[in-house]
């Protein structure tokens, strides 16, 4: 009887999966993402019209002001500077943090010293997700879809000179890193599943981390048609439901969490994640990942590696404002902030760790399918 | 005969003398110039060691641990390979300061504390004064190697004379072998082979090859280097002069792992692959050929041969239609194939084996980048230049240069609304009448192989027009590359210009065709089903390889 139970309980629960995983799929295109930041909208006039921020020299001075130099008086100290400060101003920079009476390093303590309350985008329009932001003050608009849009990250972070970047431009910061782990760290992966991916219709996205880190081509970008083997280890392993419509693949939202490598990010944790992706003519995958982050985790970006040039305080205190979800409950502090990022993503074969082919690398007009012979 | 003058060799070797300061010893100087006249004198034929063959030699004598750097002398390609210019290569001032600072180089490493204890059999009484005993040892002993024979009692003197007085000066023993050592390497003696005659003892009024002469040309064809201990001893015995002891050993040297060399040596000649040096690809159009990928494509290729005719002991001609190869993640890309390798992150690549599907177009060697690439311009497909290469690598034809008026207009624009495949600007191009005639021998072949771009990546389309890939060889006509493929298989041409070439690679010459042992040679190349390895067999005991070439004995 008991047995019984179990066994008509455990239909019950199989036969909901076997509806959804019902569709006989005819195809699937593999991908790894070749290029991944923080997604900007660049235009910098609309978006701080105070230009408050400045590059590196306002930086400079800002920071020396902090450890107690007038304005006219940092200024004579830059003025009379090739180029880097002296050791001794530097160091007095880097551990003016005070932290149970004792000085100590600024990017291990960012909280331990003072907001300077750098500018933040005021300008209209972003990309991004309307992720159920409540407040219609911190909307932005989309450009792509004229949708309003939850983007503080954007907020926080658009109007530091780092971020005036256009794609294929990244943000320096990011660029820095993600061309140097490039060579090193494991790439991801993104594979889409349908009836038809070239019609409108429900897609599976699947995406994972890789065992092998990507490799370059003649011109220093991500070669496409490379094979990859897909880390076996389920922790980078997302898979969506979405859909093709008028060539837009997006996804139901969910959670979506890819391991990465220092001193790029950490991760893309991302809670009520969105995808807004479409096929490009040259065979690329291109388009927005967008949902909640930990503000804290994506900050430790630059404060982890201050010598990268941004103003990390700056946009450490920023992100801490502007942050706009999951508050803890003991402080009533926001942890999350909402923030887009923009992906590319170049054609490739993905294989399992037992060496099958899962996703064959797809190019329009040529049908490599039918040429190519399996291993 | 053994007067025979030839005037490249005796400038060589007056270069050679009129640079000899550069090794540093005066002494070496007198030694030299005595042993320039004995051997402009008495040597009458030269071949200048090819760069692989110099390299080859040197690691088989001083072990692969010796570090050649340097650039060599360009070569001459003749009779379609470089190992026939080789025969009237020279050495200029420029290449004699290249040969100076090779050798140089060469030799300090052989004396350095790294290597000192491996490669001097003896240990010299004091390291700060001369040993003529152990200099002798020592320098007879890789003098022979060096020369392919044993060194005259002068010669080693003059080396040990050369040893001891710079050991004398410096206070170096190893200083004194490192020079003799270097003036060595820079010696014609062992920059050119030497091919002597002798009077035929057999066969009174007749010449033959020399013993040493013998094993070097057995050698140089099988092996790519210098011929080992055990040639020379054989050859010192007079064992080579005979049957049987020449039949033993070639197929020592054809058992030998060392044949590898050879046969790779022969194809990357006969296939032109020096060439690379300067192909380059406009990364704008073709990304994915990188550096690496041109290297990695050569590879490919040999490697794809030594399988086949070594390994599987397979027909030559199934190198045009056979579906297996070996690839590297990064030359899959390139061809858009699949290739997992699960290593971890950062592991180097590896050659892996892959095979094709029966009657996929990128088949065969010919469709592998190192060709489709090498016969390429930069930013575009030639089919033109891949038909050429056809005619004269694979077939052993010749086709006229083109004249120097040619109007590329067509051909090179590339962006024409008009004309959008490379078969549409042919057909415009050979509408002029001085153009025709000799596009009619290279594009039908060419234009099949244009499913393969300037990079040697497939492609059905170019500027979005389908591509044509018909095409015909000597009336069998054929639709892609895959036709292509089979009708080089089946021409009975291809396999009679591969054993040209083979014997030519070692000869130096061109084969009689018309003599009764060429014949036998070809027949027994067809009945062994077109077996490389025994190609090489058959022309390593035929007395028509060793035999004075026609010119030269008629004089």
């Amino acid at each position: 009887m008991r047995v019984t139970k179990l066994l008509s309980r455990g239909a019950m629960m199989v036969l909901p999966l076997c509806l959804f995983s019902a569709p006989s799929f005819a195809e699937t295109r593999g991908y790894v993402i070749g290029w991944f930041s923080t997604a900007t909208y660049n235009d910098f006039q609309n978006n701080c019209p105070l230009d408050k921020n400045g590059g590196g020299l306002k930086l400079r001075l800002r920071n020396l002001m902090e450890i107690g130099y007038s304005e006219k008086e940092a200024l004579e100290i830059i003025n009379g500077t090739a180029v880097n400060l002296s050791p001794d101003i530097n160091k007095r920079i880097n551990n003016r943090a005070i932290v149970n009476g004792k000085p100590v390093p600024v990017p291990n303590y960012p909280e331990a010293v003072r907001d300077p309350m750098i500018e933040s985008v005021t300008g209209k329009y972003a990309y991004g997700f309307d992720l159920g932001g409540k407040s219609d003050q911190s909307k932005f608009v989309d450009p792509d879809t004229n949708e309003k849009i939850d983007n503080q990250l954007w907020r926080a972070v658009g109007c530091t000179e780092s971020y005036r970047a256009t794609p294929p431009e990244q943000p320096y910061p990011e660029e820095l890193s993600w061309a140097t782990l490039i060579d090193t760290a494991p790439g991801w992966a993104i594979y889409l599943t349908g009836e038809n991916l070239d019609k409108d219709g429900p897609v599976t996205v699947t995406t994972d981390r890789l065992l092998q880190h990507l490799e370059r081509d003649a011109n220093g970008k991500v070669m496409p048609f490379g094979t990859y083997v897909i880390d076996p280890s389920p922790k980078s392993h997302n898979v969506f439901q979405g859909e093709i419509k008028d060539g837009i693949l997006t996804i139901t939202p969910s959670k979506l969490y890819m391991k990465a490598q220092h001193p790029f990010y950490l991760d893309i944790a991302l809670t009520n994640a969105h995808m807004r992706l479409r096929h490009e003519v040259d065979g690329r995958l291109t388009g927005y990942w967008g949902g909640y982050l930990d503000w804290q985790r994506y900050a430790y970006m630059y404060t982890s590696r201050p010598a990268n040039g941004a103003d990390y305080i700056g946009l450490y205190h920023s992100l801490r404002r502007m942050a706009d979800a999951n508050p803890d409950p003991a402080t009533g502090k926001n942890r999350d902030i909402s923030g887009t990022f923009r992906m590319e993503a170049l054609p490739a074969y993905l294989a399992n760790i037992d060496g099958k082919v899962i996703a064959p690398a797809f190019e329009r007009g040529t049908k490599p399918e039918k040429l190519a012979s399996g291993q | 005969m053994k007067m025979l003058n030839n005037s490249k060799v005796r400038r060589s070797l007056l270069v050679a003398a009129g640079c000899l300061s550069l090794v540093g010893a005066v002494a070496s100087r007198q030694v030299f110039s005595a042993d320039m006249a004995t051997a402009a004198a008495e040597l009458p034929l030269s071949v200048r060691l090819s760069p692989s063959q110099y390299r080859q030699s040197i690691i088989d004598i001083f072990g692969s641990s010796i570090n050649i750097t340097g650039r060599f002398e360009p070569e001459t390609r003749t009779d379609g390979l470089l190992a026939v210019g080789a025969n009237k290569a020279n050495v200029t001032d420029i290449g004699f300061e290249r040969y100076d600072d090779l050798a140089r180089g060469i030799a300090a490493q052989v004396v350095d504390e790294r290597h000192r204890a491996a490669l001097i059999p003896c240990k010299p009484k004091s390291a700060a004064t001369a040993d003529d005993a152990c200099a002798r040892a020592f320098l007879s002993a890789v003098g022979r190697l060096l020369y392919r024979r044993p060194m005259t009692e002068n010669e080693i003197a003059g080396q040990v004379k050369l040893a001891g007085e710079t050991a004398a000066k410096t206070g170096d023993f190893f200083e004194g072998i490192s020079t003799s050592l270097a003036t060595m390497l820079v010696s014609p003696k062992f920059l050119f082979r030497y091919k002597t005659y002798e009077p035929d003892p057999a066969k009174p009024g007749q010449q033959r090859m020399t013993a040493y002469s013998k094993a070097s040309q057995l050698s140089f064809l099988l092996w790519n280097s210098a011929p080992d201990d055990r040639l020379l001893q054989a050859a010192a015995k007079g064992e080579l002069h005979t049957k049987q002891g020449l039949f033993q050993q070639v197929d020592r040297l054809i058992y030998s792992p060392r044949l590898e060399a050879g046969v790779r040596s022969f194809f990357a000649d006969m296939l032109q692959f020096s060439d690379f040096e300067t192909v380059s690809k406009d990364s704008a159009f073709f990304p994915r050929y990188t550096l690496k990928v041109k290297e990695e494509s050569v590879e490919q290729t040999l490697r794809t041969i030594t399988d086949h005719l070594i390994t599987r002991q397979g027909d030559y001609r199934d190198l045009f239609t056979t579906p297996n190869t070996f690839l590297t993640r990064s030359l899959a890309a390139l061809y858009k194939v699949p290739l997992v390798e699960r290593t971890d992150n950062g592991q180097p690549q590896h050659w892996q084996p892959y095979s094709y599907q029966p009657g996929d177009p990128r088949s065969g060697i010919l469709a592998q980048s190192s060709f489709v690439a090498l016969h390429s311009p930069g930013g575009r497909s030639s089919p033109t230049s891949r038909g050429k290469a056809l005619r004269e690598n694979i077939l052993c034809q010749v086709v006229p240069p083109p004249p120097g008026n040619v109007d590329f207009k067509f051909i090179q624009d590339t962006s024409s609304p008009t004309h959008k495949t490379a078969r549409q600007r042919l057909t415009a191009h050979a509408t002029e009448a001085m153009c025709t005639g000799c596009h009619k021998i290279t594009d039908p072949m060419g234009l099949a192989l244009e499913n393969f771009d300037s990079s040697g990546s497939f492609r059905t389309a170019e500027n979005g027009a389908d591509i044509d890939t018909s095409g015909d060889l000597s009336g069998v006509k054929f639709d892609g590359p895959a036709g292509l493929f089979q009708a080089l298989h089946d021409s009975p041409a291809v396999p009679a210009c591969v054993a040209k070439r083979a014997f030519a690679f070692g000869a130096g010459r061109l084969p009689q065709t018309s003599d009764a042992q060429w014949t036998q040679i070809e027949a027994s190349f067809k009945d062994g089903k077109y077996n490389f390895v025994n190609l090489l067999r058959q022309i390593a005991l035929s007395d028509l390889f060793y035999s004075m070439p026609v010119q030269v004995a008629a004089k």
